[in-house]
């Protein structure tokens, strides 16, 4: 029949594709998205990954075995993901996953992760309170992204907000929380608007932002290009409003130019962290990339640390074992690029959390730093 | 409330401050003025009739669904990241996006929709694939990145009152422009005529000795011309990636349904549902207006399969 | 043959998990899935030739449907049965609706895909705007449904896709299943057998609506995840392209084509995420242009005839039928035209027409070019084509009837090009002109062809009875004219009109159908209205003959009365206006 034919053709590629790994070597499953939405930043996640697994490697490696990254495209939605898992967690067999996806993909995945039993360290920020026993985080949540922005804002004299975002978990959840975090401040929402994730017309939401009497701008929207549709469409309306946006980052701020200047980013990386550890890391990534280099971000370094917290805890659980690393997986830290990282919250990690503000040649400067804000109750049974 | 562990708030910020205004004194859900919805509705309907020209422009005369559109006016905008790359004029970008546009369109209709003309369903399949496709080649050559480029015009002007967008006037202008050179090409032009032709009666315009697979051939140039002059037309407005075109399709194909094969349809298509997604995100919900067109499009289509085409 | 091949399919699913690694069980078992729609997409597009992108948003709403049940309420078994009955239900009424918006009288075949299109935004934008109801774009996990492994949902798909694909081929070889390409080749010709087309592509729309949606249900409880881009058009467009790659109008190619795909896909995209696409994209074209039919079509080619050289055994035997249609005798005249008028803005096309024609008659509509001949027939079978006057057949006022019901009343109109279905054989053509009659089997097709004694005797004295098996393309063009009058009369008409029968025939062939024509009427007392160039054809047959000129009826009387009239004679001499 003509199915078996195709099936074996495909065994063959399968069984070739694996053919090259190395026996002993400790397995990390990274599914990115390398298509799709997240294929912006995906790139920079993986060489973070790919020096720290070099360095890891150059020093020895873990219990005397190689690190060995195993990359996947999950296409940045739920579909691609669960092929993306399944590869590999029951074809490619890895001993852990860490990665930055999109909810929807990290969603998908989890069922396999769980059938699987493999760690998975998740290394995005999102909008929190996705619970697992499987599942470790070691970037922010709302509750540590959003204060450090608000309250700066009011600092300088804002009462009266208004919250733009796209139509999807993210920036609803974003917005959300916003909404009683300024009102528990004795901060106004004047408005809260949202349009759909791939929507590219802004017009009506700016003419009402206009007419609202706000002080201070708040936006949640999708990577990418909703971020870049509404600046260029703000700008060109002229609004001038102190602004604050929840999900840019410094590369995507850089490629608007002149029309990012002044917008206020929380984050709990930017380049501009005043640290050795940094330091050392940026030169890292400039020897080993040199001009292929894709600007470091709030996604990348996470996933750089993610790897060393693995490592750590690997060495102290003594086994790759599943059982054992998710034993200790909250009780080692690192001290990477961002600080002293420990995923010691109901999975999750307190951050230290820095105010930037993108300037005209689209760097950005850090205005305020928050030390090791806590993540909250996320995941109270965990 | 967290404290900031070692800055103040920067001079930057506290260069502009917001307008104060007592916090007591709340007027919750202030509305725009009429005016600035009147213009809102004006150069968004300008802008749906700049985007879905080309488009009309194939339909109209081919009655094949050009459904690489989005393709199209990627490739406009990217030529206006090469032509800032390339540190000329940012307005050089319209001749050489119609050129490239137009070139690459008198490719494919000689490869891919010349032996699809008796099959329009077919037509739209094939350049769906064709749009996969010029997707993934911008891809391979320059990135899934978010591209910067050089605004064609910036800052805000004041009309009747209203502090408005510059650009956004201006699109207004060059929906007009198009409108007006296309109504010029079809009433004023041999062409113009040959492709009237063409649309009442095919056999007998073949008949009479139009070379009509010539007219075909640039018809379709001039759609995919003028789709790519949209999308440098479009880089002010919206990110330049990949696949920003996509976004634009459903719309303008919507659009072009209703207009059938009329310029003129088309402009009232694009002030009627343009308009009707301005009111329903501003008085009702922004969602809701990101689906306007195509569900009232859809509508008007099931009650009059003509559509506008009749106005 | 189909049967054995069920079974190792059947025998391939459930020993399939013994052989598998769990990465190829799990992708295997959504494959299967997706093979599922790709079956209903193959249904609609390459039988009924609607092309649709909307398979998917039912697809989604099952899925949906069920993971917000398991999430919101729970899962007992009595909730799991709910949620299958939710997955088929919602769907299929949301399929009705949409269904309803797609096919009306008048509608295109690019209003469909349109809608199909709109739909699917539709459903995404609601499930992204629905918060923690949906999940919005994170969709819903972490739901409990049907309690299988792996191997569970390997073998529960599987089975599923054998029973959906087996049950698809019966149907489309059955001879209720040959309308959906009678409608794809000739959907005028349909409506005009007294077919309502509208209603049978939004029946199976609907159907196939609820298909996907308990594609849906297996896939929310195989993946135990449900997202947005489950539902959306660009999941849509993916199963046109596998329907297309795998060959459309197959069943089998697009199973093959969504399994073959999907699985590749799930293990080079990871290397390669955009060369993939690029690949996929560009064969996409190639076979759109170049091979319409898909890779199947490539692979019959190469091994079994075309079923234009079927052997003349597997010809079903001709079987006269007493009449089912018609019985009871009417009063007055059988058709009564009153004050007919037919205007486009101020241009009158047809003015005051006022004509009976009686049981027996056989009455010429002559006149020349442009004297609205063509026009009066139209207005005789579509109820909407009028501007004023009243038209009765049968006593019925026909106002506002579309062409099929106008067909129940007993009218059957034979077109002036011979409209047939040129993918069809000379039997199924037959078949299809008794389909509004006698409901066919939509599981069999029948060794029997049962047709009234009149049309059995076309198919003689034209020696179409030896050519039963033959495709109607193959015919020539006097074979697929007495072909259609043959339809036209199985349909038990009391009225047959006819727009020049005789255009393009050769003289044996005219001679023949006008034996024909006389004796349905004065045998068999059909009336009969007849557009006639040939004047000696229409001196030789009609008992009567009606003059049109310019819009108006100027002569209405028998045969000797308008060949010897001075009007006729200016008329066709081109001289002065009347």
């Amino acid at each position: 029949m003509k199915i078996s034919t195709l099936l074996a053709t495909v065994a063959g590629v399968m069984l070739a594709s694996s053919a090259f790994a190395a026996e002993d070597s400790i397995r990390i499953g990274v599914p990115v998205g390398l298509s799709g939405a997240n294929s912006v930043v995906a790139p920079s996640v993986v060489q973070s990954a790919e020096l720290a697994v070099e360095e890891i490697n150059a020093a020895g490696g873990v219990l005397g075995r190689q690190l060995e990254l195993v990359i996947a495209d999950d296409a940045s939605g739920a579909a691609g993901a669960q092929k993306a898992f399944d590869s590999l967690v029951f074809q490619k067999e890895v001993d852990v996953l860490i990665s930055m996806e999109t909810s929807a993909a990290r969603n998908a995945g989890l069922p396999i992760v769980s059938r699987g039993q493999v760690p998975y360290i998740y290394t995005s920020f999102y909008e929190g309170r996705s619970c697992n026993p499987n599942l470790f985080v070691d970037a922010w949540v709302p509750e540590q992204q959003v204060p450090p922005v608000v309250d700066y804002l009011s600092a300088d004299g804002a009462k009266k907000f208004f919250l733009i975002g796209s139509d999807y978990a993210f920036g609803r959840g974003m917005l959300e929380f916003a909404r009683s975090y300024v009102e528990s401040t004795g901060g106004e929402i004047v408005g809260e608007e949202y349009l759909p994730m791939d929507g590219s017309d802004w017009t009506a939401i700016i003419s009402k932002l206009k007419a609202s009497g706000a002080d201070a701008l708040i936006t949640s929207t999708a990577g990418g290009a909703p971020n870049v549709t509404l600046t260029k469409q703000l700008r060109g309306s002229g609004v001038e409003l102190p602004y604050a946006n929840l999900a840019v980052d410094e590369g995507t701020a850089k490629n608007m130019g002149a029309d990012a200047a002044g917008i206020l980013i929380s984050a709990s990386y930017v380049t501009g962290i005043e640290s050795t550890e940094n330091k050392a890391f940026l030169e890292a990534m400039k020897a080993k990339f040199g001009d292929d280099l894709r600007t470091p971000n709030d996604l990348s370094v996470p996933q750089y640390e993610a790897v060393y917290l693995y490592k750590a805890a690997v060495e102290k659980a003594g086994s790759t074992d599943t059982k054992a690393v998710l034993d200790v997986l909250d009780e080692v830290s690192y001290t990477g690029p961002r600080g002293r990282i420990q995923m010691s919250k109901q999975h999750h990690a307190p951050l230290t959390m820095y105010l930037g503000q993108v300037q005209e040649d689209g760097s950005v400067k850090v205005v305020g730093t928050f030390k090791d804000v806590d993540p909250g109750e996320q995941c109270p049974e965990l | 409330m967290l404290i900031p562990a070692n800055s103040a708030p920067s001079s930057e910020l506290k260069a502009r401050p917001g307008p104060f205004v007592p916090a007591v004194i709340s007027i919750r859900n202030r509305e725009p003025t009429a005016m600035t919805l009147l213009l809102d509705i004006v150069t968004t309907a300008a802008i749906l009739f700049i985007v879905s020209a080309g488009l009309l422009a194939i339909f109209g005369v081919l009655e094949i669904v050009n459904f690489a559109h989005g393709a199209w006016l990627t490739v406009g905008a990217y030529c206006a990241v090469v032509t800032g790359g390339l540190g000329l004029n940012p307005w050089l970008a319209l001749p050489l996006a119609f050129v490239t546009g137009a070139v690459l369109g008198g490719v494919t209709e000689r490869l891919i929709v010349r032996p699809l003309y008796a099959r329009p369903l077919d037509a739209i399949l094939a350049t769906w694939g064709l749009g996969i496709v010029i997707g993934q080649l911008i891809t391979l050559w320059f990135g899934r990145d978010v591209q910067f480029t050089e605004n064609l015009l910036s800052g805000t002007i004041h009309v009747f009152g209203a502090n408005y967008s510059l650009y956004r006037i201006f699109a207004l202008a060059a929906a007009a422009v198009i409108g007006l050179g296309f109504a010029f090409l079809m009433e004023g032009t041999r062409l113009g005529l040959s492709a009237r032709a063409i649309i009442m009666n095919e056999p007998l315009a073949r008949a009479l000795g139009l070379d009509t697979s010539k007219i075909r051939l640039v018809t379709f140039m001039i759609g995919t011309g003028l789709t790519a002059l949209a999308g440098v037309l479009l880089t002010p407005l919206t990110s330049v990636d990949p696949t920003m075109g996509v976004a634009w399709l459903i719309g303008s194909f919507m659009l072009v349904m209703v207009a059938g094969s009329s310029f003129g349809a088309l402009a009232i298509a694009c002030l009627v549902f343009g308009g009707a997604q301005v009111l329903v995100s501003t008085f009702i919900s922004p969602i809701l207006g990101g689906i306007t067109v195509a569900v009232l499009s859809a509508l008007v289509l099931r009650i009059s399969s003509k559509g506008f085409a009749r106005v | 043959m189909l049967g054995i091949l069920a079974l190792c399919a059947l025998a391939l699913v459930i020993v399939g998990p013994m052989f598998l690694d769990r990465f190829s069980m799990n992708v295997l078992t959504r494959s299967m899935i997706y093979a599922i729609l790709a079956i209903t997409v193959d249904l609609l597009w390459g039988y009924a030739g609607v092309l649709t992108f909307g398979q998917a948003a039912f697809f989604g709403v099952g899925a949906y449907a069920t993971a917000m049940l398991f999430t919101q309420v729970g899962s007992s078994p009595t909730l799991i049965g709910l949620a299958l009955v939710l997955a088929i239900i919602v769907p299929v009424v949301l399929g009705l609706i949409v269904g309803w918006l797609s096919f009306y009288y008048g509608s295109t075949p690019i209003y469909a895909t349109v809608i199909s299109l709109v739909f699917p935004i539709v459903v995404t934008q609601l499930i992204y705007s629905g918060g923690t109801l949906t999940g919005s774009s994170s969709g819903l996990v972490g739901y409990t449904g049907l309690p299988f492994g792996l191997e569970g949902f390997f073998r529960l798909s599987g089975i599923c896709l054998v029973i959906i694909a087996v049950g698809a081929l019966i149907f489309v070889r059955s001879d209720g299943g040959r309308i959906l390409t009678a409608i794809r080749d000739n959907e005028t010709r349909c409506a005009y057998l007294g077919l309502n087309t509208q209603r049978i592509k939004i029946v199976l729309m609907a159907v196939l609506a609820g298909v996907a949606g308990l594609a849906g249900f297996l896939f929310a409880n195989a993946s135990g995840v449900v997202a947005p881009e489950n539902t959306g058009f660009i999941f849509g467009t993916e199963l046109v392209v596998w329907t297309a790659l795998g060959g459309r109008g197959t069943i089998l190619g697009p199973v093959l084509g969504a399994i073959g795909i999907d699985y590749l896909s799930a293990n080079l995209s990871g290397e390669l995420p955009f060369l993939w696409q690029l690949i996929i994209g560009s064969l996409f074209i190639v076979m759109i242009i170049f091979l319409p039919n898909g890779l199947a079509a490539l692979v019959l080619r190469f091994t079994r005839r075309g079923r234009s050289e079927l052997p003349i055994e597997s010809s079903p035997e001709l079987v006269m039928k007493t009449s089912l249609h018609h019985k009871n005798s009417i009063d007055g005249p059988l058709l009564r035209i009153d004050k007919l008028e037919k205007s486009y803005g101020s241009q009158k096309v047809l003015q005051d027409i006022t004509l009976d024609v009686s049981p027996g008659e056989l009455v010429s509509l002559v006149g020349p070019n442009g004297a609205g001949k063509t026009t009066m027939m139209r207005c005789l079978t579509d109820g909407n084509e009028s501007s004023r006057g009243v038209v009765r057949v049968a006593g019925k006022d026909i106002a506002g009837m579309i062409p099929n019901q106008i067909v129940a009343l007993g009218v059957g109109r034979k077109f002036q090009v011979a409209s047939v279905f040129e993918s069809l054989t000379v039997a199924e053509c037959l078949r299809m002109a008794r389909a509004a009659l006698e409901t066919p089997s939509f599981v069999s097709d029948s060794d029997v062809l049962g047709l009234p004694s009149a049309a059995i005797e076309i198919l003689q004295l034209t020696g179409l009875d030896q050519r039963l098996s033959t495709q109607v393309s193959l015919l020539s063009h006097g074979q697929k004219q007495s072909l259609e009058l043959a339809m036209v009369v199985a349909l038990e008409p009391r009225m047959i009109l006819l727009d020049e029968p005789t255009a393009g025939l050769t003289k044996a062939e005219r001679t023949t159908i006008g034996a024909i024509l006389k004796k349905l009427t004065s045998e068999l007392g059909l009336a009969a209205i007849l557009v006639e160039h040939d004047l000696d054809f229409v001196r030789d047959i009609s008992s009567r003959i009606v003059v049109l000129h310019q819009g108006r009826l100027v002569l209405d009387g028998s045969v000797e009365e308008v060949v010897n009239s001075e009007i006729v004679k200016t008329i066709y001499s081109g001289g002065d206006h009347v």
